[in-house]
């Protein structure tokens, strides 16, 4: 009997060509989101160094520049002979010269996308003989207008290549001074975003080796004593390590930041003991409310290390949170830190100043840090717009 | 060997504690929290050997080993640390030990086979090669084998005579071997102002400077009856600090 009869062989192979239907079709949604989601990427990224020439603002910046260089063409070319008057000059080699130059614009707005994917040399050659090429038919056409309007007796007249050859001449120098110009905008631009993102990171909350090697000891001491202690802190350990390693510079909900922040004083509770006691009061936040990741916790640490540290008998820090008016609003206060000369700059003004940077890179204007000392109490209120968007 | 065990936190205290307990030999007479209760206890409990950590706070180790120094037969010191990248290359240039944290077991028997006494010459080297070398927190007085810290925040003047220099606080009077010169360069004029040759006032309770009868200038202080003169060589710059 032939495997062929079974019914159940039937089912099983209905089944299996089902299946592989399934398969392609998923396989076809996926190969599709796949794209979409190239395509998505490479609108976003898009960093190649020829701008968008897709807006009005760009046409209008091309024209301006288009009508410039006309100006001066007609100042210091004699007179056409298609022409009269000066001003009949000027208009016919405006209207030429802005008719490449909106031509050419057009042609790197639609290729732009493709531009851009290529390598920068590849991109920049591709772009030139692009732009060349649009000069040259720009001004065949030019030539077949103007014996379709009677002006010249045929489609080749004699000075045909004598007038491409000066367009391609200035076109060449005007295009290569304008891609020169965008090449070396793009350049300056991806200079100065990573200078930034360096500039940021090196302000971040830096993993200190003393509180490392110091709080090592104590984990090495607590396996003895007390493993569930030790398991406890080395997971405290590894979700702060986690935090301050990553290179991103993330918004993140306030809940994340406080439970962070929480992890890092648990670890500092455990080497201080009774030294160091703290406070929470934090108010309802609403889902959305976020805050640049390692905020509160730099701020708590430089309290910890320059209020509570030194002090023998150790102190109280009271974090309060709460919304108002659509601003984070965070409120810490602890025993006022003590320099050795009064008026000098303390290290926690520093360490303050610091944070107080970052903040300017995410919100401008619109955060605030500021501390002020009465009684022997220090007060740090920071105010962040609640919703955390960039100016 | 009997063992006093300096930390500020108390999970590094027991961990030396039961190192020290395997490693077996030794027994741990007591525990400090910071360098004020390391010399208080040294003198009360005799040991032999410290294991102290360098950072404290209210007086650091650095500080408690050089008061210690001055005892008629002061314990060895073997420093511990996190971490103090500056300090760590002065104590190897002067040959002073030191452990690690997280502290080994194997290192820490090692450093007990060899603990040496130290110098204050060695400590006082380590303080200097330090980014600022920190002046002392307390001066301390030796009175028949015992040691009484003087807090530096409660000192009025140091006088000099022919051999001792005199600390004067508001209640008490102290005899210490030292010289003003080192003094005046360990705390810096923000804290001591020169204004005899052989005196230096605190600062901080000076209350006025007066013309005294004679035509010369004097210094009075808070808490303090007796007029300091001021030499005619350091008038002029007593007066300059007033005014500023």
């Amino acid at each position: 009997m032939s495997s062929e009869n079974l019914p159940v062989m039937a089912i099983l192979k209905r089944a299996a060509t089902r299946f592989d239907q399934l398969i392609a079709r998923s396989e076809g949604v996926i190969a599709e989101k796949l794209a979409s989601h190239e395509r998505a990427v490479a609108d976003v990224l898009d960093d190649g160094f020829l701008p968008n020439f897709c807006n009005g603002w760009a046409i209008f910046n091309v024209a301006v520049i288009a009508e410039m260089l006309a100006i001066v063409i007609a100042l210091v070319s004699p007179q056409l002979p298609i022409s009269e008057t000066m001003l009949g000059n000027l208009f016919l080699i405006s209207l030429f010269i802005q008719w490449i130059a909106m031509s050419g614009a057009a042609a790197l707005c639609v290729t732009r996308k493709h531009l851009n994917r290529l390598s920068n040399l590849r991109a920049l050659i591709m772009s030139y003989l692009m732009l060349l090429c649009v000069t040259w038919i720009v001004g065949e056409v030019a030539i077949w207008v103007l014996w379709l309007a009677h002006v010249t007796s045929s489609p080749n007249p004699e000075w045909n290549a004598y007038f491409h050859l000066q367009n391609l001449t200035v076109a060449a120098i005007v295009n290569a001074l304008a891609l020169r110009y965008f090449f070396a905008r793009h350049q300056l631009k991806q200079r100065t975003q990573s200078e930034t993102r360096a500039k940021i990171q090196a302000l971040r909350s830096r993993i200190r080796p003393h509180f490392l090697f110091n709080t090592m000891n104590i984990i090495a001491s607590l396996i003895r004593s007390a493993p569930a202690q030790a398991e406890t802190a080395i997971e405290n350990m590894a979700d702060l390590f986690r935090t301050m390693l990553t290179d991103e510079e993330n918004l993140v909900p306030v809940k994340n930041e406080v439970a962070i922040a929480q992890k890092y004083l648990a670890i500092e509770s455990l080497r201080l003991d009774n030294r160091l006691n703290v406070e929470w009061d934090m108010g309802k936040f609403p889902r959305n409310a976020v805050m640049p990741v390692l905020t509160l916790q730099p701020i708590l640490e430089s309290t910890i290390q320059y209020c509570v540290e030194p002090l023998t008998e150790g102190g109280h820090i009271r974090v309060r949170l709460w919304e108002e008016a659509d601003h984070i609003n965070i409120d810490i206060t602890a025993p006022a830190p003590r320099s050795k000369a009064r008026t000098q700059r303390t290290d926690m003004d520093a360490a303050l100043d610091n944070v107080r940077q970052r903040l300017e890179s995410h919100y401008g204007k619109l955060a605030k840090l500021s501390s002020t000392q009465e009684s022997g109490q220090i007060v740090i209120l920071l105010i962040l717009p609640t919703r955390g968007e960039n100016p | 060997m009997r063992v006093l065990i300096v930390d500020d936190e108390k999970l590094a205290r027991d961990r030396l504690r039961e190192l020290l307990n395997e490693i077996g030999g030794h027994t741990v007479v007591g525990e400090a929290m910071n360098g004020n209760e390391a010399v208080e206890r040294t003198t009360g409990l005799n040991p032999d050997v410290l294991l102290m950590d360098i950072r404290m706070p209210g007086m650091d180790g650095l500080e408690a080993a050089m008061h210690l120094m001055g005892m008629e037969n002061p314990p060895s010191v073997i420093f511990t640390t996190a971490y103090d990248q500056h300090a760590l290359h002065a104590f190897e240039v002067n040959a002073v030990d030191y452990l690690l944290k997280p502290i080994r077991k194997d290192r820490l028997a090692g450093a007990m086979d060899k603990a040496h006494k130290l110098t204050l010459k060695q400590l006082r080297d380590i303080n200097e090669a330090q980014d600022q070398p920190s002046a002392r927190t307390h001066i301390s007085v030796h009175l028949r084998g015992n040691i009484r810290l003087v807090p530096v925040q409660e000192i009025l003047y140091f006088m000099a005579d022919s051999k001792y220099v005199t600390v004067r606080t508001a209640t008490e009077e102290h005899l210490i071997e030292d010289s003003l010169v080192n003094l005046e360069k360990e705390f810096g004029e923000k804290m001591f102002l020169r204004i005899h040759r052989n005196a230096l006032v605190a600062t901080g309770f000076i209350k006025g400077i007066e013309k005294s009868p004679v035509g010369t200038w004097q210094v009075t202080l808070t808490g303090l009856d007796k007029k300091l003169d001021v030499s005619r060589r350091h008038a002029a710059s007593v007066r300059r600090w007033a005014r500023a």
